[in-house]
């Protein structure tokens, strides 16, 4: 049949351009220029740049994206098929204390606007605080329960954040009865060379003591886990793709070390060491008599910095001649580290048992302590628990715990990019970030993608998107987080703009002949905009 | 071509107008313009997987017989209401073709027919057998029948008569003679239904019926067999409103063995026929009837629902307890077949009743409940519904509820129905159908997901699709953002960003400030139209004006106006009105560029005036420029029966709403704006009444007019508790923030709250009310300064109409606090050239003086019973009110600069 269309096409040509003429449309340019317009209207980027006072450069980048899409096209559109899955963070209080959904209707909402952007789900905090608030073993999911079935009934997928921390900003506290036993007994938090105590999560020294009313902390995220999964049931797999499991401070796996920091512009500090409660103390003690050094187990390090106080303040941290660098310096570091490392390979064996049939991904995050990474001892890392230095490498023992659980590694700060650092900080996301990436390629640890939870970085979505498009590792994003700032004028339109240039491959294969008329535009005006650019 | 594809898309803009709307609009061209014929072939192909999103649609529209409703009271019906249902459902018929020898021996017939009721028109040509038999040509003129009209030079139309069948069904079809010699070989044909405008082909190509066997001797077989083929050019065009017969892949089979039957037959020369079955939507009324009538026994309410829809009824319902309309279930007993749905809702299944079509149900509601929530759900899971949302009956007997779900029903509303949406989106559907909230967009991404099946049919959706959906996320973003922020207060926050940012850059120009140094003059009060030259007097004031300080005036209503003020407008492109023509406007916005005053139109997008009454004797037809139908007004005035869709704002009940939704419009009116700004050279706008529609529109037309300023019109009423104002007018200011914000600050609004709390403030000597709780100023000033146009008076509250009038001798102290705090101040005509102009122009120079703009910090120093007093910029002082305040002495010095009656403002000497 086809070839018989060939055969008489040639006499229909006169027809056809009549037919075209009729309609007044046969200018081609036409036609794309009718649509660049309207495209206009609807993402109005270029006016929203204009307002935003840097057009030109976002210009000139997107259309290098354009550029790149066209060089290296087969590869990215076949991947961009199920390419980065994007999720979006749901406020961290969207379940109130007493188990209602706060601000159902705007989360409803929102939870619409993310579908019709094409985004995979949405990450929901899952508090202790909030579901065994009361008493030990009386769960209460009313209010999560309908959350995910909110989600679900947007035709979202749901990652669930399982927090056994409290939260300062929404205040969301741990359960009520964890905090009345913490009165009584402070040992059960960590706590800094002062004897301060933080309170907001349970020292890792106790995981395994009976100090919750006869039961230890992992048998309560255990049962905690084992009840969240039977009331979930009905999601799992389906709606619910995955699980991260609260590891420490904000979730992460690491000591408080950063807590105490003032709130200011200024460069932040080292942190200080969280090895002070009675039991982490003992557990040392212990270590340093089995390694037949007693006496390097009556404390931590005596020569650190402060919290706030740079590396070179005292002699723990300096470059050079520093006691890190010693083999007391060792002993010590290797010991805090190890704490850490096996606390998360406890929770995650766990959570990996726990869930082992329930076709959910399982989670952990780990901190981006990216601040003095540039000095060699890396004190931020150090005084977190990572024994990570110039001279050693911390993250590929991070990664083989994870990889022996089969977790995925939820690293945060993906949008912190070197230019937007305080130099005086001497620090270094987007190295450390390949450092973990590096070990977790090694590893074959999959890793998902969040940035800081603060209000965007400068640049920010550049630098997104340039952790996810560059390398195969990073296989899921989750954005945080909704609220009010997210869906501000401000902010959603730049949001709109990274999902979209996300998707961009898929949306250049529909419409190559009129893109590439895009592409030269673009590119016309990128190039007018570095001279202007230059002229400023 | 992009027609029919975005129907599932854009079910509330385009839903029906492809009836209507000429070609031309609809039109979408893309790629298909530089493809070759083999591409269109793919075309005309992917038509037919489209043809299955059949789109149904069902109208309601709220009448109230007044007659029955009185009558029915006395018995205790406090509720009846009757909404017609115009249901479209898709039935089956044929199309049927016969080949015979007519009665006037030995010439062959063609008699093409249809059995389904419409206006049939047979689209026909013919093709030659020198070229292949695979060009459309006309036939000659013997063979056309009577009624024929050539269309091009390549086809003719010819109806269908009406006639009836052996059996006495009515169908239609028309008989084309063949003429014996001639050299056709072949006759193609597409049905088309001039009532829908649907065109309907043979699997998505033309019908062609080779005749060249029957005519001709037999030796041309491969001729004919292929000529059988798809010629798509001419139908390029057209088939953007292809609907697909619908032939199943099992009946396509069996017809194409019965014509090839017809075929071996017809060499025998006997002639055939062959039968196509066809799918079309048939409009039919219905309507669902629902009265409510008080228990006298049991003070319950009993609600019965009626409908006369054919087949099996389920309704689908809840209670609710309050206006957010959530969904409930009501206690027990139901009725009987109910069955729970989802834990949501109940699901009934309406009784037949006894006689006739039909059915209905009883439902006994408990007390206190406040309105009854229901869909309807016929056979095949489609759905009907109130546009997107429910049904709502109100259950309780007051009056003022009663008028108010009045109001919240939609008057017309027009339901999508997914009746032929493959079975996995039923279920979809299904719950998006419960709730409350529902819009049916993500239903119809499934659909759009499921439907990219071709590679081309994306294409050609996906352009269309994204601006809907972008359009949508905006909207949604915007109601969360809403939301969010008012659990959040966050404002005071953002404002002192303001103010840390803007000293940077104090010339940055944008709509909603302008430089940010704007003050601006009202140009005219309620009479200005009565000289008929007003553009005229105002001319000779051009540069008086501009030596007191003003960088703005705002021009009265320029278009043609049913009122002489000029805020009904009418012909929008017409400029001559009450207060000049034309060239006289482009005069007077000529002399102020000159003397440095930029001009803004008062341009009136919220409503427009027809010029025509439709056939119901209703005034929503318009003429001129823009001569838009009904469709271009909101559906939910009763008095202006529009057909477009539900107001996405308040409603102005004088005039027909336009429907900012509808592409057209928005398309028109940005034109329009465009135009305004060329033509006659306004620097920005005005806008009156943007309560009437969503502010996300108002951006849309900022971006493309581009002004250098511009400022929105959003009154409404303030808090007040017990006929008293309250202090705390945030849930006012935060009213016409969120419009702010919905034109993404494209736009500044005039700041209402700061005149209502002066009018208190003033008038009853409380002058503690110009202090926030947080000792910010409690009006729109104190939140989005920038985006802040103050003012004491208008033309509407103020001049002869006096609505809402500035406290009597008190204008000065209004003035000497609009003028020295930041927003953009505007001073009313009337003030300027009266008694007060002196002090008005000493603070206007002080103001610009002193160089205070929109985002002035302002510091407020005092604020009790009977002074205010304020540091703005740390450079000016201010105080209100008869109470004592001299500024601080400290290192600043300040020295009296203003000083009047109630009111004194220093400014810091150097």
């Amino acid at each position: 049949m086809e070839v018989s269309v060939i055969g008489c096409s040639q006499a229909k040509i006169g027809k056809t351009e009549l037919a075209y003429r009729e309609l007044g449309c046969f200018d081609p340019k036409g036609v794309s220029k009718a649509f660049s317009a309207k495209s206009r209207v609807c993402f109005s980027p270029s006016t929203r740049w204009r307002k935003a006072g840097i057009r030109f450069t976002l210009r000139a980048v997107q259309s290098e994206a354009v550029r790149s899409e066209k060089v290296a096209a087969s590869s990215r559109i076949s991947r961009s098929r199920d390419g980065v899955r994007l999720f979006v963070g749901l406020p961290l209080d969207s379940v109130s204390d007493c188990n209602t959904v706060n601000h159902a209707r705007a989360i409803a909402a929102g939870l619409k606007a993310l579908k019709l952007l094409g985004v995979e789900g949405v990450e929901l905090p899952v508090w202790w605080g909030i579901v065994e608030k009361e008493a030990m073993g009386k769960y209460e999911w009313s209010g999560y329960l309908a959350l995910a079935k909110m989600v679900q009934d947007a035709g979202l997928k749901l990652h669930v954040s399982l927090s056994f921390h409290a939260s300062k900003r929404p205040k969301i506290p741990l359960p009520e009865w964890v905090s009345r036993i913490g009165e009584s007994n402070p040992n059960i938090f960590f706590t800094d060379r002062a004897g301060q105590h933080y309170k907001e999560c349970l020292s890792l020294a106790v995981d395994d003591l009976p100090v919750l009313d006869g039961r230890t902390p992992i048998q309560v995220y255990h049962e905690f886990c084992e009840s969240f999964k039977s009331s979930f049931s009905p999601f799992m797999g389906s709606t619910l793709t995955g699980i991260s499991m609260g590891l420490g401070p904000d979730g992460e796996l690491r000591y408080p070390s950063h807590h105490m920091l003032t709130k200011s512009k200024q460069i932040p500090g080292v942190g200080e060491f969280q090895c002070y409660d009675k039991n982490m103390l003992g557990i040392l003690k212990q270590h340093a008599e089995a390694t037949g050094n007693p006496l390097w187990g009556l404390g931590g390090p005596h020569d650190v910095p402060t919290y706030d106080q740079s590396p070179n303040s005292n002699n723990f941290f300096r470059d050079n001649g520093g006691s890190w660098d010693s083999l007391y310096g060792d002993f010590f570091l290797s010991w805090y580290s190890n704490q850490l490392i096996s606390h998360g390979n406890l929770l995650l064996s766990l959570a990996a048992s726990t869930f082992s049939e329930s076709a959910a991904t399982v989670c952990g995050k780990i901190p981006l302590m990216h601040s003095w990474y540039k000095t060699r001892s890396h004190p931020s890392e150090l005084t977190a628990g990572y024994y990570n230095t110039t001279t050693r490498d911390g993250y590929e023992v991070v990664a083989e715990m994870f990889a022996r659980n089969s977790c995925k590694m939820i690293l945060p700060g993906m949008d912190l990019s070197d230019e937007h650092q305080s130099r005086a900080s001497l620090s270094s996301p987007e190295l450390l970030l390949a450092d973990i990436k590096k070990a977790c390629r090694k590893h074959g640890v999959e890793v998902c993608g969040q940035n800081s939870s603060a209000s965007m970085a400068p640049g920010g979505f550049q630098q997104i998107k340039k952790n996810l498009l560059g390398e195969n590792i990073v296989d899921l994003f989750s954005y945080q987080r909704m609220g009010a700032y997210f869906f501000s004028p401000e902010h959603f339109p730049s949001f709109t703009q990274f999902v979209r240039s996300l998707n961009q491959p898929e949306l250049h294969s529909d419409d190559l002949p009129e893109e590439e008329e895009e592409t030269a535009h673009s590119l016309n005006v990128s190039s007018e905009a570095s001279v202007h650019m230059q002229a400023v | 071509m992009s027609t029919v594809s975005m129907e599932p898309l854009l079910y509330r803009s385009v839903r029906e107008s492809v009836r209507y709307a000429p070609i031309s609009r609809t039109f979408k061209p893309s790629s298909w313009s530089c493809s070759t014929n083999h591409k269109l072939v793919f075309h005309a192909r992917s038509f037919c997987n489209f043809r299955s999103s059949n789109v149904h649609a069902l109208r309601a529209s709220t009448t109230t017989d007044t007659d029955i409703f009185e009558t029915l009271e006395s018995t205790d019906v406090f509720f009846k209401e009757t909404f017609p249902l115009k249901r479209k459902e898709t039935v089956e018929g044929k199309i049927f073709i016969r080949l015979d020898q007519g009665q006037n021996n030995g010439n062959w017939q063609l008699t093409v027919g249809c059995n389904l009721p419409g206006k049939w028109i047979l689209h026909w040509g013919i093709s030659r057998a020198e070229d292949g038999g695979s060009e459309w040509d006309q036939p000659p003129d013997e063979m056309r029948p009577g009624g024929s009209i050539p269309i091009k030079d390549y086809a003719i139309e010819t109806p269908l008569k009406k006639s009836l069948s052996s059996e006495g069904d009515a169908l239609h079809e028309v008989k084309i003679n063949l003429i014996p010699k001639s050299a056709i070989a072949a006759i193609n044909f597409v049905l088309k239904d001039e009532e829908t405008g649907a065109w309907y082909q043979h699997r998505g190509r033309d019908f062609k019926v080779p005749v060249a066997d029957y005519l001709l001797d037999d030796g041309n077989l491969v001729a004919a067999k292929r000529s059988f083929r798809v010629w798509p050019g001419a139908l390029g065009p057209l088939s953007n409103l292809l609907i697909k017969a619908e032939v199943s892949r099992a009946n396509g089979s069996e017809s194409s063995n019965e014509s090839r039957e017809a075929e071996q037959k017809s060499r025998s020369l006997e002639g055939f026929y062959e039968e196509q079955p066809i799918a079309k939507q048939v409009a039919f009324d219905n309507s669902v009837t629902v009265s409510v009538r008080k228990c006298p026994e049991t003070a319950k309410n009993l609600l019965y629902v009626e409908t006369d829809l054919p087949g099996d009824v389920f309704i689908h319902w809840g209670v609710c307890r309050d206006d957010a309309k959530t969904w409930e279930i009501p206690d027990a007993p139901h009725p009987p077949e109910t069955v729970s749905f989802r834990d949501k809702a109940l699901q009934t299944r309406l009784q037949p009743k006894e006689k006739g079509d039909g059915c209905s149900g009883l439902f006994t509601i408990e007390e206190g409940l406040q309105g009854f929530l229901f869909v309807l759900k016929l056979d095949k899971g489609t759905w009907l519904k109130c546009m997107e949302n429910d049904f709502y009956i109100p259950l309780s007997r007051s009056s003022s509820l009663l008028a108010k779900s009045r109001q919240d029903l939609p008057e017309s509303a027009q339901i999508p129905e997914s009746a032929q949406i493959p079975e996995k989106n039923a279920k979809a559907n299904e719950e998006a159908s419960l709730s409350a909230f529902t819009n049916g967009i993500i239903n119809d991404i499934r659909s759009l997901v499921t439907d990219i099946s071709s590679e081309k049919t994306r294409k050609n959706k996906s352009k269309e699709a994204q601006e809907s959906i972008l359009q949508e996320i905006e909207k949604l973003a915007a109601e969360a953002y809403r939301i969010f922020r008012s659990s959040i207060p966050t404002f005071t926050e953002e404002a002192v960003v303001e103010f840390e940012k803007k000293p940077k850059s104090p010339v940055k120009i944008s709509s909603g400030t302008g430089t940010g140094f704007e003050i601006l003059c009202q140009g005219f009060n309620w009479e200005s139209h009565k000289s008929g030259k007003w553009y005229l007097e105002l001319k000779k004031r051009a540069s008086e004006l501009a030596s007191i300080g003003f960088t703005v005036i705002w021009l009265p209503p320029p278009t043609e106006s049913i009122s002489p003020e000029g805020y009904m407008p009418r012909d929008l492109y017409n400029l001559n009105s009450r207060y000049g023509n034309v060239d006289e406007l482009k005069e007077i916005v000529k002399i102020f560029h000159e003397v440095g005053i930029k001009t803004l139109g008062d341009t009136v997008l919220n409503h427009r005036c027809a010029h025509y009454q439709n056939h119901n004797g209703i005034w929503n037809i318009y003429g001129g420029l823009l001569n838009w139908d009904d469709r271009a007004v909101v559906a939910d005035d009763p008095h202006f029966q529009g057909r477009g869709n539900k107001s996405s704002g308040d409603n102005f009940h004088a005039a027909p709403n336009i429907d900012h939704s509808q592409d057209f419009v928005r398309k028109d009116l940005r034109e329009w704006l465009r135009w305004l700004r060329k033509e006659i050279g306004y620097d920005g706008w005005r806008l009156d009444f943007v309560r009437g529609f969503w502010g996300g529109y108002v951006k849309d037309y900022l971006e493309a007019s581009e002004p250098f300023f511009a400022v929105g019109e959003y009154w409404d009423s303030l808090n007040y508790t017990y006929g008293e104002m309250d202090h705390n007018q945030d849930g006012h200011r935060q009213r016409i923030i969120d419009w702010i914000n919905a034109t993404n600050g494209t736009a500044g609004a005039f700041d209402v709250t700061t005149k209502g709390i002066l009018h208190s403030a003033l008038e009853r000597c409380e002058y503690w009310r110009l202090s926030d709780h947080k000792g910010k100023p409690p009006g729109v000033v104190g939140w989005w300064p920038s985006r802040a146009v103050t003012f004491i008076e208008n033309h509407d509250t103020g001049s002869t109409q006096g609505h809402w009038r500035f406290p009597g001798g008190k204008e000065m102290q209004g003035y000497a606090y609009i003028l020295t705090h930041p927003g953009t101040p505007t001073v009313f005509y009337d003030h300027i050239f009266s008694h007060y102009r002196s002090e008005i122009a000493a603070l206007i120079s002080l103001r610009n003086r002193n160089e205070i703009h929109c985002r002035s910090t302002v510091q407020i120093t005092k604020a009790e019973r009977d002074v205010y007093a304020a540091i703005v910029d740390e450079k000016v002082a201010v105080k209100i009110g008869p109470g004592h305040y001299e500024p601080p002495s400290g290192s600043q010095r300040w020295s009296l600069a203003v000083e009047g009656k109630d009111y004194k403002v220093w400014e810091t000497s150097q």
